[in-house]
């Protein structure tokens, strides 16, 4: 089926329905966001003396509930100019638009009956052929079939996102008994392809995978504890980044997602799996069924486990709720012996053996824990999934886990589950004793480069589905790896091109990086075509590393901090100028340092949850790594003739002073860290490093030349600086800034303008690259700066002083 | 030494900029048109009498560039034989073509001049489009020279400890003031209806044309509240206090007036309106921009030998409510003279042209209370005040 969607309609705007559409306009599709009409008018529209049948009132609804989500954070949008893409209805005036759709998406209240008769609707206008689906999450696909029409049926199914739809990346696909087999193979490839997601295919069981797991996860740590011996912060601890899940972990998930809608889905498999062996603990403990009364139901009204108060003097401060008073107390900090111990072991399977091996109770919850929910999924296999890998993703990309429950057990081993299962009567399944007969002790395998799964239906190891499209750098054997040192490796990805990949701690900039860059440069520019920088940590990387700036500063060993921002600096240079082409493929965090890397690179094949920005001034810096001299650079090349260039070049004088993020790769092209037209955003993190390689290869045939050294940046001199630094101190008068901040606002303008030139002046690279170490030493002089960077680096939040 | 009468005073309707009904009004066509009404108010006049058009503008750059005056001249008598010339003196210039005016035909040097200012907020931002304060000078710290003027009204209402209530209360009552002057037409006669054509694209995308005539006042807001002011944020300052509410609008206007030698109203037998005895400015430091009349003031009285209490009427532009309260107190001014009708935080505050705006509208609630003296008076950016004193005729 070649399908193309430029046009999407969704039905409902509510938290979901919004959510969808505001993903649908990030990918660039044009979307038609319908709800239903008031019945009667409110106050506002009375005094107002509009009709029930005035566009204002019919759209109410819609309008709300869309100005609701826009404005939720973080933000539904990667760019606040994709809302265009959205156009808002109702269902009475706009449903006869959907003939002009090629994909309608149901997203209206969880009823059955109320679903059908939005069918009966898109069955009137709905153009044969079109696709239609529902993010329904719990009624079965066979009750929406009923009386549907062939050719509905044909193109029907269920696409499950996850809330929110930008951000979690679970994508479950249930087709109904009469799907197409290509609109299924289209949905599951469109998932990944264009909304960057991960493709479930899951059966209409209820809850389908991620919930009925997810779900059962939280529930049974409600059972867990309602005996009194954790408190909530105490399961928080143990069940948050402990174990590789967000740092909202249980209860703050619980109170995000609303108790309502996790109590609606675990009622929903209480009720429709009466064979689950573990139904009971689906049904809601005694303090739950107390909070749904209170009205207790998190985030959206305010209190939940958790809630958010000031203290008298206006500080927030959250407050957890104790179960058995039923009143919210301050939090009590949380320390474990076995999580200190875990926390400094950096191998993940040794890390989930050291927690459930421990004496203390940390080590009692885990077992059971772990045990309760190894019991548990591996009795859905057959009957939610036929496979592990389905199961492992669903929990790693619709909550948020680091290891799906089947990696966890391979961590720990089969047998070792086994025997903590045993320790609170649970059973291993038939397939599980068959594999421990077979002596194999593992899920998963990796071989050749590629993740093997253990096939149950097959009883032998296969290929992850998926994976060829795909560069994973985890897995490369350990001949392709080139060069490596402690902190980064150069790793042969195939087609004479090279990967770097950083790993220092959240990949900061610091020697071992700088030689690591370095070197890849001589070796690609030997041997290779092309280099790619590009990793697989949750972010490219964090910036320079302050505790090496700090160290020196402090010590006032300033020639060895000149070196190492010398250094730093030629190696930048190194990257812009080498012969073979560079691309860098930032994702999560690209700041100050890590930016820096990225802005002297050929090209960028940015994910679209790039988070990008030159952060320096937060620290008391600048951007000494080039970034300053790049973007003056950037800012130059943009004059035209006859134009008033101050005003251009005091935008990034604003975005490097307040230390502007992107909060999206597409963002960053406002800021101008992406260059429009050179760079790209992609949708999928998985074939991130294989596009980047692509690219690198393609540059290399279309034949690359390594671009000419810059003498000819135009710099602006006295006639701009003075602009500047009235902005500072306007900024200083008004409060918004401290003294420190003018004082290095005003070194980041003098940068950015070549210096007191008194006239505008074209100027190397290396005229500015100089000013800027100049200024990024003297601030490493300032005491502000060393009680920003200290409290960086205690903290890892900005200092105001 | 001569004297010097005006014989007619005429400005536009104030719209509010950037998005009010003389958006795309250039300033010159809107001057011009102003100019146009105002002659075709003296019967039979030979426009070749008129030596010379001055006008105030504060930014006289782009639309309002290239000596904007002789265009209007152009543009608006339809002869080669008047020139023009562009005066800025910021808030004050339209007033300060006033005063020159007036001290040229003093001295004899001219015999027939109109006078007064115009300004398109709409098209021209409150710093231009190219501020290049001067290095040299703002390094020494002296950036307060350059900074906006919602910074120095934060500085005047810090100094002189004006709190945000009473900034909201005083620009409720500005607006209150208005709203009940637009409602007993108390402006209609002053006014020279503009008309506004527009080309447009209609919903089908065709172009399409449409003409309007304004001639009320847009910025009064009848639904506003002490209440709903006081919910706004303020917008120079983090800690300030100084919100768009209780700062004057940014606007469009044009105001005129024409001055003449006693010879000349002879020869044109018309009743003169009012003449100004008196104008005086002073300068003071800059971040306090708005204290700018409680200099100006007390030099223009003992230019013409009076006391406060002689004035029985009072423009004082409302640039921001915490300067205007400030100068009231230090003055000692009596309130209920003091901007009767409304002041710009309601009307607008088309910069330059409004001190020639003030003074139209001076004139005419002097004659409705048959009053003799009446003062305009203002701040002016950069550390500056401005006080003429007219007497009615």
């Amino acid at each position: 089926m070649n399908t193309k969607i430029s046009k999407v309609a969704v039905l409902g705007s509510g938290i979901m329905g919004s959510g969808i559409a505001c993903h649908f306009a990030n990918i660039g599709v044009e979307v038609l966001l319908l709800d239903i009409c008031p019945k009667e008018l409110n106050e506002i529209e009375k005094k107002k003396k509009l009709s029930i049948e005035s566009k204002e009132v019919k759209n109410r609804i819609v309008n709300e509930m869309f100005n609701k989500c826009i404005k939720s954070k973080p933000s539904p949008i990667y760019n606040k100019k994709f809302l265009k893409r959205i156009k808002l209805g109702n269902f009475e005036d706009d449903i006869k638009k959907i003939n002009e759709v090629d994909w309608i998406i149901e997203v209206v209240v969880e009823k059955l009956e109320i679903k059908k008769s939005v069918f009966d609707l898109v069955e009137k206008h709905r153009k044969k052929g079109t696709l239609i689906t529902s993010n329904t999450s719990g009624i079965p696909i066979k009750l929406m079939n009923e009386g549907r029409s062939d050719d509905f049926k044909k193109c029907f199914a269920i696409t499950h996102f996850f809330n929110p739809p930008r951000y979690l990346n679970l994508f479950e696909v249930v087709p109904g008994p009469n799907c197409d087999k290509s609109v299924l193979d289209f949905l599951l490839e469109y998932g990944e392809k264009f909304l960057g997601k991960t493709s479930v295919l899951a059966k209409d069981t209820p809850a389908f995978i991620g919930n009925r797991i997810g779900i059962f996860g939280i529930m049974s740590l409600f059972h867990q504890i309602k005996n009194g011996e954790f408190s909530i912060e105490e399961v928080d601890t143990l069940t948050g980044p402990a174990i590789g899940r967000p740092k909202s972990a249980t209860f703050r998930t619980a109170d995000i997602a609303g108790l309502d809608t996790m109590c609606h889905v675990a009622n929903g498999v209480f009720d429709k799996c009466p064979n689950d062996e573990s139904r009971n603990v689906f049904k809601l403990p005694e303090f739950l069924n107390k909070m749904l009364n209170k009205n207790m139901l998190g985030s959206k009204t305010n209190q939940g486990f958790y809630k958010k108060t000031k203290d008298k003097n206006g500080k927030t401060k959250i407050l957890s709720l104790d179960l058995k008073t039923f009143n919210y107390n301050d939090q009590k900090k949380v320390k474990y012996e076995t999580l200190s111990i875990a926390r400094k072991c950096k191998k993940r399977d040794e890390k989930f053996k050291i927690l459930i091996n421990g004496n203390d109770k940390a080590s009692e919850f885990y077992r059971e824990n772990f045990a309760r929910m190894f019991g548990y999924v591996q009795n859905r296999i057959p009957e939610i999934s036929d496979d592990i890998v389905s199961i492992d993703a669903a929990l790693k990309t619709g909550f948020g886990w680091k290891e799906g429950p089947f990696e966890i057990w391979n961590y720990i081993g089969i047998k070792e589950g086994v025997e903590l299962m045993k320790q609170f009567d649970l059973k291993p399944a038939d397939w599980i004793k068959e594999i421990i007969t077979k002596k194999i002790n593992s899920f998963y395998q990796v071989k050749n480069g590629f993740i093997e799964y253990y096939n149950i239906e097959s009883k032998s190891f296969n290929k992850m589905p998926g994976q060829d499209g795909f560069i994973i750098l985890k897995n490369v054997p350990e001949n392709q790896v080139i060069w490596s040192n402690k902190e980064a490796r150069l790793i042969d990805i195939g087609d004479n091109i090279l990967n770097l990949e950083f790993g220092s701690k959240m990949n900061a900039i610091n020697q071992n990086i700088i030689q690591a860059l370095d070197k890849s440069v001589d070796i690609a520019e030997k041997d290779f075509k092309g280099l790619v920088l590009g990793n697989e940590s949750s972010h490219f990387s964090a910036g320079a590393d302050l505790s090496v700036i700090f160290l020196a500063a402090i010590e006032q060993e300033y020639e060895e901090l000149n070196f190492f921002m010398k250094m730093f600096q030629n190696t930048m240079m190194k990257l812009r100028y080498s012969s073979i082409p560079v691309i860098g493929a930032p994702h999560g965090y690209t700041l100050g340092g890590g930016c820096e890397v990225c802005l002297h690179c050929d090209k960028l094949i940015a994910y679209s949850e790039t988070y990008i920005g030159l952060v320096e001034v937060g620290v008391g810096l600048i951007p000494g790594g080039g970034g300053l001299k790049e973007m003056t650079l950037r800012a130059s090349d943009q004059f035209r003739a006859n134009d008033v260039e101050v005003n251009l070049l005091q935008e990034y004088f604003i975005n490097i002073g307040m230390a502007k993020t992107a909060t999206s790769g597409f963002e960053g092209f406002d800021l101008d860290y992406l260059v429009k037209g050179r760079d790209h955003v992609i949708m999928n993190k998985k074939n991130q490093i294989s596009i980047a390689k692509k690219t690198a290869l393609n540059m290399y045939d279309m034949g690359y030349t390594s671009p000419i050294r810059r003498n000819d940046i135009k710099v602006l001199g006295k006639q701009a600086l003075g602009m500047m630094y009235v902005g500072a101190d306007s900024m200083l008068a008004g409060g918004y800034i401290s003294e420190h901040d003018k004082k290095i606002a005003n070194k980041v303008a003098n940068v950015l303008c070549g210096g007191e030139l008194s006239q505008a002046t074209r100027v190397s690279e290396q005229y500015l690259l100089d000013l800027e170490r100049e200024a990024f030493l003297s601030l490493c002089g300032e005491r502000k700066t060393l009680e920003r960077i200290q409290f960086m680096l205690k903290n890892g939040k900005p200092l105001r002083n | 030494m001569k004297e010097a009468y005006i014989i007619k005073a005429y400005r536009t309707a104030v719209g509010k900029a950037p998005r009010g009904f003389f958006k795309f009004k250039r300033p010159d066509e809107l001057a011009a048109e102003t100019i146009e009404y105002l002659i075709s108010q003296i019967p039979d006049f030979d426009k070749k009498l008129i030596d010379d058009l001055i006008v105030g503008n504060a930014m006289p750059e782009a639309e309002q560039g290239f000596n904007v005056a002789r265009l209007i001249s152009l543009m608006g008598l339809k002869v080669d034989d008047v020139p023009g010339v562009t005066i800025n003196r910021f808030c004050a210039s339209g007033l300060e073509t006033i005063a020159i005016a007036t001290a040229k035909i003093k001295s004899g040097m001219s015999d027939c001049i109109i006078a007064g200012g115009v300004e398109s907020m709409s098209y021209i931002p409150m710093t231009g489009f190219k501020p290049v304060p001067n290095y040299n000078t703002v390094s020494k710290g002296k950036e307060d020279y350059y900074w906006g003027m919602g910074l120095t009204a934060e500085q005047v209402a810090k100094e002189y400890k004006i709190s945000r209530e009473s900034q909201d209360v005083f620009a409720y009552e500005s607006h209150q003031k208005a709203i009940k002057a637009l409602e007993d037409e108390k402006f209609k006669s002053q006014i020279a209806p503009i008309s506004v054509k527009e080309i447009y694209l209609d919903e089908n995308l065709k172009r399409n044309e449409r003409e309007m005539v304004f001639d009320k006042d847009q910025g009064p807001r009848k639904d506003t509240s002490v209440e709903a002011l006081s919910n706004l944020r303020p917008v120079f300052s983090a800690t300030g206090s100084v919100t768009a509410g209780n700062s004057s609008q940014m606007s469009d206007g044009a105001a005129f007036v024409m001055i003449v030698s006693e010879k000349m109203l002879k020869v044109l037998n018309v009743e003169p309106i009012a003449k100004l005895v008196g104008y005086s400015v002073a300068g003071l430091p800059p971040k306090i921009m708005g204290m700018g009349p409680v200099r100006a003031v007390p030099k223009v009285l003992d230019q013409v030998g009076m006391k406060i209490n002689d004035i029985e009427l009072i423009e004082l532009n409302e640039a921001f409510a915490s300067q205007s309260i400030a100068v009231i107190n230090e003055l000692k001014l009596e309130k209920n003279i003091v901007n009767v009708n409304g002041g710009a935080i309601a009307l607008g505050h088309p910069l330059g042209c409004s001190g020639a705006k003030l003074s139209v509208q001076l004139f005419e609630e002097m004659k409705n209370r048959k009053l003799k003296y009446g003062m305009v008076t203002m701040c002016v950016g950069t550390g500056q005040g401005a006080a003429g004193i007219f007497e009615k005729l």
